[in-house]
């Protein structure tokens, strides 16, 4: 790819005049705040005054650990995540394979599918929120048309969440299908008709040839959605504001509340740290399973 | 004093050793052929002339000065790549003119919006655009000139490639296998273009290649390598008559000499352990020598009247001449188990000999005519 | 059989993909006194289209999308910048720190916005730069340009390097290898790189919500996701402003979708 340049002089540094710029930007604008965030979890900053604060060591993380409402919130960010990336993915997977042969009016139909992804969080918030309003959301007006009564999709302590989850997996669903969709139509036909020729039926390819196919994609999507699915906002504090009663506060939903309404920067920090913490944990695993199957691989 | 000196140079891609003690002189204004098969390092040889590769040790020298840290640009090549690194999106004329645009480029109009417009303005200065279309009508590129390249044949693209090259007027020209993308009949003619180029221009050419045809007939000199060594430096006349060793001469020639174990006995010549043969003169003084012999230098006889008894394996008729391969007749009859034929002994007939697959005949030869190698190391033996 | 089955379950994702947009346009559609009072209709009813454009003056709308395009286009301009620079970098040099490089990349896709939310707050007021849409750009291009430099890099690794040697040796310094001949070939990922930044300035809202305190400088994320939790909401004139909203969104985002998503894998594969 690159040979091996001449390096010598001022050409050595070339590289570094490109990278440079982006670099010192990010390290300004992402990296230095979260390097701060983390040494302010160790301080007692209050947000009337952002830059000044005590350093009182781990102070936050032991309230915090202590707090039943942290575990709260990391069980919820948990639950979110698994079932968001379970019926997200799903969902995805079953969008694909019902779209992957052509047919009349498919790309009128592969449109519609996108739609979850392609409109704004603010505007799916809006109108999910009208969807699932107590007297006039269209939700409460068919379970009334059917005789089971009104729900509080977004009051009530056991839907709450579930609500989320649904409008999380109208918004990802789009995404995965878009990814396994790009794998299946990979699958070179060659291999396909090959396997037919050999006397293979239809769910057979299924499962040897197509299957192996998508695995990839299926698993790099469910980690891009798990990750996001910690990092979500917008939806989540839209809707519920965290409530009813935590039920529905992720750790980032906790971040805000507890630096804005709290007004306690340094234990925001502390939640903020756990969530980093996990977001890189999945990652981890992640990126430790791909290269141990990139070594099976070329075994 | 020779344009361009190799001393002692080697290249390492990490571990991996590609050129070994590289030692030559490259004279002014001849046509030098890097000749070797694929991974030889004749490419990366190309690459570091250029200044494209560094150089892991030793030095490289520009009419006498060390040039190992030199930039491209002021080593003053040029450079033709095996797949012409056109520009995409410009047009012939822009790829003409780019290096003269670049040449002209003060520093300060590489700055993002003033580029554009530095490059326009330029276009139509009048020295830049007059040597760009007096390069396009020399190479018959002019009513081509508002195309873009992806529009062109693989000879046109071949012409704009040379056509960029030749435009700064450059004193050395490196060309990395600029035939190989082309078919057979186009390949035979671009030959013979490029030779006449260097004719009319008198500069020194690098040129790299794998096919030892393109060597033989258009090379003052060919160098020839085999992983990152070289083989033998010498005039195309010499290298196929002088062979230095048995690498060369397989490697020149089509088809490639015929290379038989032979072993030295009181009473005569033992050919493949097992055919005596009665030969007396200018024996290699050892007990096993490799005997090396042209296709084109053996006889084709009928049964009987030859030294060597043969039976034709494989019969390839080109119109003008046949080749044909032979199985030395030894008295073991295990020639038919494979499926494929190798090992064959090829003679080179003109016209077109009637013979069968599987008839017998017999080959001969005079003494002069053989090349004798070491078994072990393949060196030519004198 | 199996045809039917099939088209029955395309049909039903074709719903539940669609009904919320369906019904935002409903919704925009509908009388205020449908909406709250009598029951709202199901069928879309376009004569209550000339209300609808009256109610929107209601709403603010052409302030908060006029913020709305300065801040995506002002982050799509500096992600693309800086991300080609980086993107170039990666895709044709070695150089120490070149896995640190691309880990801390990667590793911006990974943070939750909310993390860096109150350094940032904190690190804007000490330089002014709480209240301006100047400051928002710079806080939304931190995760607009890993994405960018991985799409570009996807692409400029496409470009033969060969093109870029015959360059160097005609005389051409890097940086206009980069100008002058790679951007040149890879304007359609330009584009994609172009919308994914553009979007993602145009959806964001927590940032915006945080650090914009004056209404004027309000985008249309923040202006629409003020009007949630109120009582008295004018539903019909913000589901038009919602939709309003999300069409250049829904458009740019059809047009697109393949080299988006082949970005985004690539950069997350490649770690």
């Amino acid at each position: 790819m690159t040979g091996s340049k001449i390096r010598n002089g001022m050409t050595r540094l070339v590289p570094y005049a490109f990278i440079l710029p982006p670099m010192i930007y990010l390290m300004v604008f992402m990296f230095w705040p979260l390097a701060r965030q983390m040494y302010m979890s160790l301080t007692n900053t209050k947000i009337i005054n952002p830059n000044r604060g005590r350093f009182i060591g781990l102070g936050n993380y032991e309230r915090l650990f202590d707090d039943p409402a942290f575990y709260l919130s990391l069980k919820v960010t948990l639950l979110y995540a698994v079932l968001a990336v379970i019926f997200g993915v799903a969902l995805g997977v079953i969008s694909a394979l019902a779209i992957d042969r052509p047919f009349k009016g498919r790309s009128i139909v592969r449109a519609i599918l996108l739609f979850g992804w392609a409109v704004p969080n603010v505007a799916a918030s809006l109108i999910w929120l009208w969807m699932y309003n107590d007297r006039s959301g269209i939700f409460n007006r068919i379970t009334e048309f059917a005789g089971i009564g009104r729900f509080g999709w977004l009051t009530s302590i056991d839907l709450a969440l579930a609500s989320i989850v649904a409008v999380t997996v109208w918004q990802v669903a789009p995404f995965v299908m878009l990814v396994v969709l790009a794998a299946l139509q990979s699958v070179p036909h060659e291999v396909r008709e090959a396997a037919r020729i050999d006397g293979a039926d239809g769910l057979s390819t299924f499962r040897a040839v197509t299957l192996p196919h998508i695995r990839p994609a299926v698993q790099l999507a469910s980690l891009l959605v798990c990750v996001w699915s910690i990092r979500r906002f917008d939806i989540i504090y839209l809707l519920t504001g965290g409530g009813p009663v935590g039920t529905t506060s992720t750790l980032v939903v906790k971040i805000r509340q507890t630096a804005f309404e709290g007004h306690e920067l340094g234990m925001a920090s502390a939640y903020g740290a756990v969530g980093l913490v996990l977001a890189l944990a999945i990652a981890a695993v992640h990126y430790l399973a791909e290269q141990r199957r990139m070594k099976w691989m070329s075994r | 004093m020779p344009a361009l000196t190799f001393k002692n140079v080697s290249k390492n891609f990490g571990d991996h050793s590609v050129i070994k003690a590289f030692n030559a002189d490259i004279h002014d204004g001849e046509f030098l052929v890097l000749l070797g098969p694929s991974g030889c390092g004749k490419s990366t040889l190309l690459r570091m002339i250029a200044g494209l590769s560094d150089i892991t040790s030793g030095d490289l020298r520009f009419d006498g000065q060390i040039a190992n840290d030199w930039e491209p640009k002021r080593r003053g090549v040029a450079f033709v790549f095996q797949t012409y690194a056109l520009y995409p999106h410009m047009t012939v004329r822009e790829n003409i003119a780019f290096p003269l645009i670049m040449d002209a480029f003060r520093k300060w109009y590489h700055l993002p919006v003033v580029n554009i417009i530095a490059r326009h303005r330029l276009m139509r200065r009048s020295d830049i655009a007059e040597r760009t279309l007096k390069m396009a009508r020399q190479l018959e590129l002019e009513p081509l000139l508002d195309r873009r390249p992806a529009s062109l044949s693989g000879g046109q693209r071949q012409r704009v490639a040379l056509a960029r090259a030749l435009v700064r007027d450059p004193s050395l020209y490196l060309l990395d296998e600029p035939l190989s993308n082309l078919d057979a009949k186009l390949r035979t003619q671009m030959r013979s273009e490029i030779s006449a180029l260097h004719n009319k221009v008198g500069k020194t050419f690098v040129y790299v290649t794998h096919d030892q045809v393109e060597a033989m007939t258009m090379a003052s000199r060919i160098i020839i390598m085999d992983k990152g060594v070289v083989q033998q430096v010498d005039t195309p006349d010499n290298v196929y008559d002088n062979p230095a060793n048995t690498f060369v001469a397989k490697f020149i020639g089509s088809p490639p000499m015929n290379l038989i174990p032979a072993s030295v006995r009181p009473s005569g010549l033992m050919l493949s352990g097992e055919i005596a043969v009665e030969h007396r003169e200018a024996l290699p003084s050892r007990r096993e020598a490799m005997f090396g012999i042209r296709p084109e230098k053996l006889e084709l006889k009928p049964v009987g009247e030859g030294r060597l008894p043969a039976r034709v394996a494989v019969i390839e008729r080109l119109g003008a001449e046949t080749v044909i391969g032979c199985r030395f007749i030894t008295g073991k009859d295990d020639a038919g188990e494979l499926l494929i034929e190798q090992d064959l002994v090829f003679v080179r007939v003109s016209g077109n000999p009637k013979m069968q697959i599987g008839e017998a005949c017999s080959l001969d030869y005079r003494s002069e005519d053989v090349l004798w190698f070491d078994v072990d190391t393949g060196q030519r033996l004198s | 059989m199996l045809k039917v089955l099939r088209y029955l379950l395309i049909g039903l994702l074709v719903v539940l993909a669609g009904f919320p947009v369906y019904w935002m346009a409903t919704t925009a559609l509908s009388l205020n006194s449908e909406l709250y009072g009598t029951g709202q209709v199901i069928w879309p009813q376009l004569q209550n289209l000339p209300e609808l454009w009256r109610e929107l003056g209601q709403v603010p709308i052409g302030l908060w999308l006029f913020n709305t395009l300065l801040i995506a286009a002002g982050g799509t301009v500096l992600s693309l910048t800086l991300g080609s620079l980086a993107g170039y970098a990666l895709s044709r040099f070695r150089f120490h720190g070149k896995g640190l490089v691309g880990f801390l990349l990667f590793m911006t896709q990974v943070v939750p916005e909310a993390l860096i939310l109150v350094p940032l707050y904190a690190m804007f007021i000490t330089f002014g730069l709480l209240n301006s849409l100047i400051g928002l750009v710079l806080a939304n291009v931190g995760f607009s340009l890993p994405v960018a430099c991985f799409v570009l890099k996807g692409a400029m690794d496409a470009v033969p390097y060969e093109i870029e040697e015959s360059a160097i040796i005609d005389n051409c310094p890097r940086f206009s290898v980069l100008t002058m001949i790679i951007l040149p070939l890879i304007m359609p990922s330009i584009a994609a790189a172009a919308v994914v930044a553009f979007f993602a300035g145009w959806n964001e809202f927590l940032f915006a919500s945080t650090f914009l305190m004056d209404r004027g400088n309000w985008p249309a994320s923040v202006g629409l996701a003020s009007f949630v939790g109120q009582y008295e909401t004018p539903m019909s004139a913000v589901m038009g402003a919602a939709l309003v909203f999300s069409l250049p969104a829904v458009v740019f985002f059809l047009l697109i979708q393949r080299k988006i998503v082949a970005g985004l894998t690539a950069g997350a594969v490649k770690g």
